[in-house]
């Protein structure tokens, strides 16, 4: 707990602060699916300590109701969360020189929103442990309001009226997300190919369709780049 | 529905499906680098993975594709908001929710 750790936490806690407001809705949405779904009260609360995970969360659910075969929801689990094998290998190199112990305890805290806010201002420092706090402090603050806003939401479903389409909200979520990250022409394109990828190919078995879609966006977004680049060269 | 004993152990192996992807990079560390060609591309990931989970939520209806769903409308209300008050993070839930509620239930669409 240095002066350069408390620099990044405070730092990191600052750039994720505006954006973790999001996490709110999508936790409360996440513990009313899950006891709607059929959930214990300590079941669902087992589940989101265990999984902490939004999207893996809400996509297996409709799979465990229907008493689906146990690979198929793991399978499925698995594919939803490739994305944080993508994640996972682009902010590495900001773990450099982190003991191990903790570096286990970053993979569990992975999550979407303090990567698209922090793995670029973290790749760009040389200090490791400024680094460290700039993941560590947003990390255990969006752990703690997804519990809480989970619990929440657990405890508070039968208060919601049926039929209110909450479920939207999870999408919603994600669109703030998106949106800030698609501000440079590639990452637009990236985007842009991604999604009308990921609905042509929904027909695809076991969602993978949707890693076939991540796959078409990410090969659209670095063409893109190297487009731009081309073009920027011949200019005189 | 899977129940009882089954259901933690569907919970143990979705945590796995999910830790095992997060930490993958991180842990193994050093040990394991991708080409930078690779670690360039994959900054187009989170943007990528994003729109892919997101857009066919909004323009599927039932698993066709249908344009013209209330889902869409409130994905362009949430777009709007998101571009033109980036700092409120509410007002993205409340102008989604609310002409989705709108359109749904008010005019029964």
């Amino acid at each position: 707990m240095n002066d350069s750790f408390r620099r990044g936490a405070r730092e990191g806690f600052r750039a994720f602060l505006p954006l973790s407001v999001g996490l709110v809705p999508w936790a409360m949405v996440t513990g009313v699916a899950m006891r709607a779904a059929g959930f214990s009260i300590v079941e669902a609360i087992g589940m989101t300590l265990m999984v902490f995970a939004g999207t893996a969360q809400i996509g297996t659910l409709p799979l465990i109701v229907s008493g689906a075969p146990l690979w198929l929801i793991v399978a499925t689990a698995l594919v939803l969360n490739l994305r944080f094998v993508i994640f996972s290998a682009a902010i590495s190199p900001a773990f450099e020189g982190i003991p191990l112990l903790k570096r286990l305890m970053s993979g569990y805290l992975l999550v979407d929103g303090v990567f698209a806010v922090g793995a670029q201002r973290m790749l760009a420092s040389t200090d490791k442990d400024w680094r460290f706090g700039f993941f560590l402090a947003p990390s255990l603050w969006a752990w703690s309001l997804w519990q809480v806003f989970v619990l929440i939401g657990v405890l508070g479903a039968e208060l919601v009226p049926q039929g209110w389409s909450l479920e939207f909200m999870a999408t919603i979520a994600l669109m703030t997300l998106l949106v800030p990250l698609a501000a440079s022409r590639p990452m637009l394109v990236a985007a842009l190919a991604g999604g009308v990828a990921a609905v042509a190919l929904r027909g695809m078995p076991l969602k993978l369709g949707l890693i076939a879609g991540i796959m078409v966006g990410i090969a659209a977004g670095f063409a893109a780049e190297h487009w731009q680049h081309g073009k920027e060269a011949e200019a005189p | 529905m899977i129940s009882g004993v089954w259901l933690w152990v569907t919970f143990v192996l979705i945590a796995l499906a999910t830790h095992i992807p997060r930490g993958s990079f991180i842990v193994a560390g050093s040990r394991a680098r991708l080409p930078s060609a690779l670690q360039r591309a994959l900054r187009y990931a989170p943007a990528a993975a994003l729109s892919a989970l997101v857009l066919p939520d909004v323009v599927l209806d039932g698993g066709e594709l249908d344009p013209l769903n209330p889902k869409l409308a409130a994905a362009l209300a949430v777009l709007l908001m998101t571009a033109l008050r980036p700092r409120n993070p509410w007002l993205p839930f409340i102008a989604g929710m609310g002409v989705l509620l709108l359109l749904r239930k008010g005019l029964g669409w």
